[in-house]
This record gives structure tokens, C-alpha cells and sequence, in this order.
């Protein structure tokens, strides 16, 4: 199985506000607090490389205290030069909220270059309150996000200059220098939370699907829907195709573990991802048929979850080693997901850099079968 | 009509009026639309996706709804109707009424939204929750019950977003209007009453100045216990003052 590890950086607070996203006054910013946050997480990837992780990532939100990096491009600019071996997922670009996506066929070929052909490039949506942060039209989202794929995809593939006249976009030349290096062009994964449509764009396309913060039981069923897709599309998903992204808190023992998990993991999901009721679905957002499957099943919001949902749920893997070896070993080998995008999370950057090694030295090498595959050979593209 | 469903209410006899509701009103036959029917043919159809009606991809623009509303006075052979609008419905009124004013005996446009005011910025309906929408468009909050959904069931909920949804297509950005349709507001040659609640939130007074000034001749009248939606809030006096503008106008015969 592949590791790779996943960063947030969250601008972790408390505060009473409604809402996390979008409305949160930015005074609560404290540009001086934020610079050593993000030399903090920035030195914890970096700290992966050496410690062995395969993959770097990042993402992509905009106007909230649950993950400051609307430019996930800008992040992975600096984490290329800094690193040498590890994969740069960028998890990912958010594709009907730009203006013109042109830019950012533009901005992964020159990381692509730069990097030696080691980055790989998410698609997504943006969740809901992005539409109200940036004012894109929640009702154009899935049109523009495909079309925007499609532009960014031909522009990386097709020899340039050619036209391009989608009903979002259009262009009368489209002929991006640079090309990015790899053939016929950088990995595309899809990062989502399970909607039909997403799933079967993705599984036609060989893109790798990831399972963003989502309980276990809907991992498993997902899962389910794109292989069989990957079927009736005429060819049999690799294990690399499926990915999932948890966190993870490990220490030398289970209590001391969950310890530790009680006090720092309940943060992302009952503060930071606090928001006002519109702000989930924005309108025509989803299809009527996602939202029927939504009302029908009523889940509770984050900010109700308790650190037993979470437990029970499989939302997150806490534990000694030993404890969290047996979790993995469900992903693994049941769900047969090959690679795990995890954030660790001590609740200082010290503890979180001795959870790293802890992880590294007890974990890791139990799961490194496929040390010599090289996970994007074949997928993606 | 033209291989879109219409829902529409009629009822009364006299003169046709054609009646287009603000967001959230679709489907609903109110005292303001029974009292207008005592004077006339009250024509009251639920814009696509709301309230109900099944959306239509093709309306993807404010006049869109317009050329639509259009081919509705055509189906009925309506050469020449009263207009009356209220907020969303405003909206889609003045847009019909600077393609096609020679097709309205008068135009009644209560609060609507639809132009760029300056020194205004339309509140983001969308992001506000029922009760601060309630408090922004409601003088009375009281007088929103008439509005209130059925249920809380699966269908109504669908349904409701289904209507957000339509209004998000036509309404997200620009919130609330056209930035076309202002400097075209002096072609309407139809006599223009413009109705508004004095505590309007929504579209307040500073935006009612901006219409009289731009659609000639148009009058203003004011309620005084009324915020965005006076025909909801005090529906008895606007009815009163929609009526005897519109008899003072030559109807179609």
C-alpha cells in the first residue's frame, strides 16, 4: 500500500460564530499566528518525504479556518523544490470556481516540469460554500467542472494552437507553454464524496477515486459502484484507482492514542466544518436525485458527530500500532484500496513530527509489498 | 407551450391580467390575487421550477422567463393584458415590458428587483436561513405564514430546492438583476404604477426613486405597513390602488 500524506492546514480556533465558512470575520486571522503555522505544516511534509511517505497533498478552500490554502497550487509550488522523490497531490484544484481554468492547465504543467514529472493533479468541485465565497453559480457547477476538464485535458494532450468553444469557455487559441512531462499528461484523481454521477465520470476515465472523510460502510459501497463501472467500461479497476483519506492518530499505546485523538480530532469536524444550513447544498448544487438520496438518509451534520461516531464509524484510525496496523489491514485487504492519504495530528507540531516517526517505523513497513510499483503507472490517464 | 408545462391559476371575469409572483409565492392563490379577480381575468401562472412546476433547462437567463411569459400571452391569445409583478415577478414584468410594451395596457411592478441601484447591494438571499429571510422580507413576520411549505417531506423539500434552484439560475450573479436592464427602462411606453412597502429590506425606497426616474411617467404609491411584499402584508390597499390604476387604462376590448 501507498502513503501519502495529506494536509489541511487548518487555522485551528475556537469560536462561537454559526459558521466556520464563508461568514467567519477574517479579523480573526492573525497573519503573524498563521506565519508559523505554515512553516509548521510545510516542514511536516517535507518531514514525510524523508520519513518515506510516496505522496504530498494539498487542497484547495477558500474563506474558512478549516484549511487556509485557496491557492493549493501556490503550496505545491514550494513543496516541489523542496522535495525530491515524493509524489505532489494537488487534492485539488477546484475547477467550475475559476474564472478561467486555462490557468490551471497553465500552473500544473510548470509544476509538472519543474518537479520531474511527480505531481499529481486533482479535479474537484469545491463543496458548497466555495459558490458563495467566490459567487459561481452553484447551478453551472457539474457543466463547468466537466468542461473544464475537458479543456484542461485537451490543452495538455493536443498539440497547440487550437480553438476551444465550450459554454463556458471559450478560446481562440488554446496553446499553453509549457507541456507538462509526463505522458500523455500528469494523473487525474477525483476526490469526492460518493455522488453517482462523479463516480461514473471518474471510472471512464481511469481516474483514480478518493473517499474524502467519509464513514467506512459508504467507503465499501462506493467502492463497490466504481469498480463495477470500471467493469461495464471494459476493464478491471486497479487497486490504485481507490483511495481513501482519514486521519489518523497513533501512539505508543491505545489509551494514550485515544487520548490524544479526543482532544485534537474533533476539531475538523465540529468546528471546522461548522457552517450555516445553506451553505452545505448550495442550490442546484446537486441533482435532485443526490438530494433525494441525502434526505432519505438524513446523516448528521459534523457538528454533531461525537468522538464514539467517528470511532465506531471508521471516520478516522486511532490507536497503538499494533491497533492501527489491524485498521489498515481492513483497507487493504478487504477494501483493497491502495493508497491512503492521511494527515497525523498530535496537537503540536512536535508531537505531530513524533507521530510521524512512530508511524514510519511501526506501520509503514508493514504494508510495503509494492514498494517497487510505481502507483500512477497506467491509472489516471 | 412550445413543449414547456405551464401551471397556471386563473379565475375572475373582465379584462385579462397577467400576475407573475416574487420567489417562494408560485402555486398559491392569495387574497390579493381573489380581489384582483372581482375586476379582472387574473391569469397566474408559477414560473418554471417553482412551486411545484417541473424546472426547464432552456431558461438559463432573466429573459429567458421574459420571451417565455411572451409565448404564454400568445398560447392564450392575449394581444394585450394588464401586468402585474411582484419582486421576482417585477423583474420578469419590466423585462417583458422593454421588449414588448405595445402588449400591455398597463404595467403594476410591486418592489421588484432587476436593476443595478448605486449606493445599493441586494442582501444574498441564498445564504440566509428561514428566519433571518423571514425578518429581511417581512415587515409583519406574521404575514410570511401565508407562504409557509406544506410539510418537511422528502417531495417538499425536493421541491423547494428545485425552486431555489431555478431562481439561482437567473439570480446568483448578478444577485437580483440584469445590468442590461436599467438603461433600457425608458423604452416602456406603458402607463407604470410602482407599488412598494415603506420597510422594504429587500429593494428599499432608494431603489423605487431609480425606477420612477428611469420609466417615464411612472407613479409611485407607498405602504406604510408593508416591507417587500406589500400585496402579502397589506394586500386589501394594493389591490385598491392596483385596480383603479389599471381601470384608468384602456384595456384590450
Amino acid at each position: 500500500m501507498k502513503f501519502y500524506y495529506f494536509h489541511l492546514m487548518p487555522y485551528v480556533m475556537e469560536h462561537e460564530e454559526p459558521s466556520s465558512w464563508v461568514t467567519l470575520s477574517n479579523r480573526h486571522y492573525d497573519p503573524e499566528v498563521g506565519r508559523g503555522r505554515y512553516h509548521e505544516y510545510l516542514d511536516q511534509l517535507e518531514y514525510a518525504e524523508k520519513l518515506g511517505w510516496d505522496g504530498l497533498c494539498v487542497n484547495e478552500h477558500h474563506q474558512n479556518c478549516y484549511g487556509t490554502m485557496p491557492s493549493p497550487n501556490v503550496m505545491a509550488a514550494m513543496l516541489v523544490r523542496r522535495t525530491s522523490r515524493a509524489k505532489i497531490a494537488i487534492l485539488g484544484n477546484g475547477l467550475p470556481l475559476r474564472e478561467n481554468p486555462l490557468r490551471i492547465a497553465e500552473e500544473i504543467a510548470m509544476l509538472d516540469v519543474v518537479s520531474g514529472g511527480r505531481v499529481i493533479s486533482g479535479f474537484v468541485r469545491g463543496i458548497g460554500p466555495e459558490y458563495f465565497s467566490l459567487a459561481v453559480n452553484p447551478t453551472h457547477s457539474r457543466e463547468r467542472f466537466y468542461e473544464a476538464a475537458d479543456l484542461i485535458i485537451r490543452a495538455w494532450t493536443e498539440e497547440g494552437p487550437f480553438p476551444f468553444d465550450g459554454r463556458f469557455f471559450r478560446y481562440p487559441y488554446v496553446n499553453p507553454w509549457p507541456r507538462p512531462l509526463q505522458k500523455p499528461h500528469p494523473p487525474v484523481w477525483c476526490p469526492s464524496q460518493g455522488s453517482t454521477e462523479t463516480v461514473e465520470w471518474a471510472a471512464q476515465r481511469r481516474f483514480p477515486y478518493l473517499m474524502v472523510f467519509t464513514p467506512i460502510k459508504r467507503i465499501a459501497q462506493i467502492y463497490g459502484e466504481y469498480r463495477e463501472a470500471c467493469e461495464r467500461y471494459g476493464y478491471t479497476a486497479s487497486r490504485y484507482q481507490l483511495t481513501v483519506n482519514l486521519p489518523i492518530v497513533v501512539a505508543e499505546n491505545d489509551a494514550k492514542a485515544y487520548e490524544i485523538a479526543r482532544e485534537n480530532v474533533l476539531w475538523v469536524y465540529n468546528v471546522g466544518l461548522r457552517m450555516r444550513t445553506p451553505f452545505y447544498l448550495p442550490p442546484g448544487y446537486v441533482t435532485e436525485t443526490s438530494l433525494r438520496r441525502v434526505l432519505a438518509n438524513r446523516p448528521k451534520p459534523p457538528t454533531e458527530l461525537t468522538f464514539d461516531d467517528l470511532e465506531a464509524g471508521g471516520y478516522i484510525i486511532v490507536g497503538s500500532p499494533a491497533t492501527v496496523r489491524d485498521k489498515l489491514k481492513v483497507f487493504s485487504d478487504e477494501l483493497k484500496a491502495g493508497i491512503v492519504c492521511s494527515g497525523l495530528n498530535g496537537g503540536s507540531h512536535e508531537k505531530t513530527l513524533e507521530m510521524m516517526e512512530l508511524f514510519a517505523r511501526e506501520v509503514m513497513p508493514h504494508f510495503r509489498e509494492d514498494a517497487h510499483v510505481d502507483e500512477t503507472a497506467g491509472v489516471g490517464r | 407551450m412550445r413543449g414547456t408545462p405551464v401551471h397556471l391559476l386563473s379565475d375572475g371575469t373582465g379584462p385579462a391580467l397577467l400576475f407573475l409572483h416574487g420567489a417562494g409565492a408560485a402555486g398559491r392563490w392569495l387574497p390579493f390575487q381573489e380581489q384582483l379577480a372581482q375586476h379582472f381575468t387574473v391569469y397566474a401562472p408559477s414560473h418554471p421550477g417553482h412551486g411545484g412546476a417541473p424546472a426547464v433547462e432552456w431558461i438559463e437567463h432573466i429573459s429567458d422567463l421574459a420571451f417565455h411569459y411572451l409565448d404564454l400571452l400568445d398560447e392564450l391569445g392575449l394581444d394585450r393584458v394588464h401586468l402585474a409583478g411582484a419582486s421576482l415577478g417585477g423583474w420578469i414584468g419590466a423585462e417583458i415590458a422593454v421588449m414588448a410594451s405595445q402588449r400591455l395596457s398597463s404595467l403594476v411592478l410591486i418592489d421588484p428587483v432587476g436593476i443595478k441601484v448605486n449606493g445599493w447591494i441586494y442582501p444574498f438571499l441564498f445564504g440566509m436561513e428561514l428566519p433571518q429571510l423571514i425578518s429581511t422580507v417581512f415587515h409583519h413576520p406574521e404575514a410570511a405564514l401565508a407562504l409557509a411549505p406544506k410539510d418537511q417531506s422528502i417531495d417538499t423539500l425536493a421541491e423547494l430546492y428545485r425552486q431555489n434552484a431555478a431562481l439561482a439560475r437567473v439570480a446568483w450573479n448578478p444577485h437580483l438583476y440584469n445590468p442590461l436592464l436599467r438603461r433600457r427602462l425608458p423604452r416602456i411606453t406603458a402607463p407604470t404604477l410602482l407599488c412598494w412597502g415603506e420597510h422594504d429590506q429587500v429593494s428599499p425606497l432608494l431603489c423605487a426613486d431609480a425606477w420612477a426616474k428611469e420609466i417615464p411617467g411612472a407613479q409611485l404609491v407607498t405602504f406604510r405597513e408593508s416591507g417587500h411584499a406589500p400585496h402579502l402584508e397589506e394586500p386589501e390597499a394594493v389591490a385598491a390602488a392596483v385596480i383603479a390604476f389599471c381601470l384608468r387604462q384602456k384595456s384590450a376590448p
